[in-house]
This record gives C-alpha cells, sequence and structure tokens, in this order.
C-alpha cells in the first residue's frame, strides 16, 4: 500500500526502521512529514518513550500527543552526526529543524538535537525505544 | 567486586564507585560483551580494545564525580543523561579535570543487572 509523501520502503503491517542509520533517520523524517500521528506511532515500541512533549510519554498517551503534534504537518529535517550500534541497541544523534506555524499564522522554527534509543526486537525489527530532544521538547516555548 | 544491580537509579553511583577504586575488571564487568563506549568523541571503542583502555585510563587513577540528572526506563531499555567529572592527570603528569554530559544506554540483563550497552560521556554537545 502506498502512503501519500512517503516514497522510502515501509510496511504498515510490519513496522521496520531497519539496522541502516541513513534508513532509519529518511524513514523517520518521511512519517513524521506525513502529518500522521498514527503512522509516526508505528515506529514505537509500545513500551516506547517519546520526550517531543516535553514530558515522557507512552502507549495512548504518546499516540494521542503524536496525533495531536502532527496533524498540522511540522515539517522535519534531520541529519545524523553519530551512530553508535551495540548489539540488539543503538544510540543515533541527530539534528534537526521543525517549521510550523504560530498562533497568528507566523513561521516558527525550532532547531535542536535529539538522542534516539533503537531496539532490535526479537523478530528482526528495529525500533524506537526512547526519544529526547536535547533541548527538551520539540514544542515552541 | 561485583557492583551491578537490578536497580537502574543506582547503577550511576555504582559505576562511580568502581571507577574510583581503580579496578579495571569491576569497571568492565558493568558492560555487555557488545558494549560501545566513545571516551574520546567521535572514537568508538569495543571489545578487547574497549577494556584496554578502561585498564589504562584507571592507571593514572582519576576520581570520578557522577550525578544522573535525568533517566528513562523502557523494558529493558534505560537511558540515563548524567553529569560527571574526573580529576585526573594528562600525558606529562599535570592536573587535569574533565568534565561532560553522559548519555548511557543500559541493558538489562537474563540476569535482572543493568550494563552498560553505549557508555558515550561526551554525547550531549
Amino acid at each position: 500500500m502506498s502512503i501519500p509523501g512517503v516514497t522510502v520502503d515501509f510496511d504498515v503491517n510490519n513496522p521496520d526502521l531497519t539496522g541502516d542509520t541513513d534508513t532509519q533517520n529518511e524513514i523517520f523524517i518521511q512519517l513524521f512529514n506525513s502529518g500522521d500521528g498514527a503512522l509516526f506511532d508505528l515506529l514505537y515500541r509500545d513500551d516506547a518513550i517519546s520526550n517531543f512533549s516535553g514530558s515522557p510519554l507512552t502507549g495512548e498517551a504518546r499516540l494521542a500527543f503524536f496525533k495531536e503534534f502532527l496533524a498540522p504537518k511540522p515539517f522535519l529535517k534531520a541529519e545524523v552526526t553519530h551512530a553508535y550500534v551495540a548489539g540488539d541497541v543503538a544510540l543515533i544523534g541527530v539534528r534537526f529543524s521543525v517549521d510550523s506555524t504560530g498562533p497568528d499564522g507566523e513561521p516558527v522554527r525550532l532547531e535542536g538535537s535529539c538522542t534516539d534509543v533503537l531496539r532490535l526486537g526479537e523478530d528482526g525489527r528495529w525500533l524506537m525505544a526512547i526519544d529526547r530532544p536535547v533541548a527538551g521538547t520539540l514544542l515552541p516555548e | 567486586m561485583s557492583l551491578l544491580t537490578n536497580d537502574v537509579e543506582k547503577h550511576t553511583a555504582l559505576y562511580e564507585a568502581a571507577f574510583n577504586s581503580g579496578d579495571a575488571d569491576a569497571v568492565n564487568a558493568m558492560y555487555t560483551d557488545e558494549a560501545v563506549a566513545v571516551w574520546e568523541p567521535g572514537r568508538p571503542l569495543s571489545g578487547e580494545a574497549r577494556k584496554a583502555a578502561v585498564k589504562e585510563f584507571l592507571a593514572r587513577k582519576p576520581k570520578m564525580s557522577a550525578k544522573p540528572r535525568q533517566s528513562f526506563v523502557t523494558g529493558d531499555t534505560a537511558l540515563l543523561i548524567v553529569d560527571w567529572s574526573i580529576a585526573t592527570v594528562d600525558d606529562d603528569g599535570a592536573p587535569e579535570l574533565l568534565t561532560g554530559v553522559g548519555v548511557d544506554v543500559l541493558r538489562k540483563g537474563a540476569d535482572g543487572n543493568w550494563r552498560y550497552a553505549i557508555d558515550d560521556p561526551y554525547g550531549e554537545q
């Protein structure tokens, strides 16, 4: 099945960030920029922790936040600064910018670094376990 | 000396104790077999090279102070953000103070104990 705006190879029935750092980054960016929070949430393990909101969220609360946050289609750019893999766990560092629109329609740009922990499941798929923006949140002040 | 723990909140203090004891075997026992350490930015070490680097570094009798600032635990994986400093000596024997904010990824083993999988002491820059 094809997802609008998503050109990278991604199976919604078998989500996998893969073991390749550049592919991970491309999948992450494209699903973030799809504006579909439920789709983006597929990249996270059920018990994964996301700190994009400024608080550690997991499960249903994480999904609800992604739906609300991504609906207005904030636009993510990200490049990998470092990646280390130790068996079934990986640490990825990225520099990112998120462009969105403020309450008065003015453009808002947020820039920063983010640390991501990925885990390789027993089924051979890599998924997000923890994300943590260094500034503490992806939300504008 | 074994300083492993099943309580991730205690891991950093126990690591500090192992490090300050100068016991390289105790320090190395706190890492998974596949662990990666990045004690010099951009130069990840694993396996025997990682273990040897611990021995070499501890030979200068450095003293560490480390305090976790944040911890995120999900199942058998944890991310710790740690403020640390190490008082050591440089190659000429002059006092040197190293500081940083570490990004530590831990895995819980089958024995229930937490170990470093990725140790990135300059991870937040």
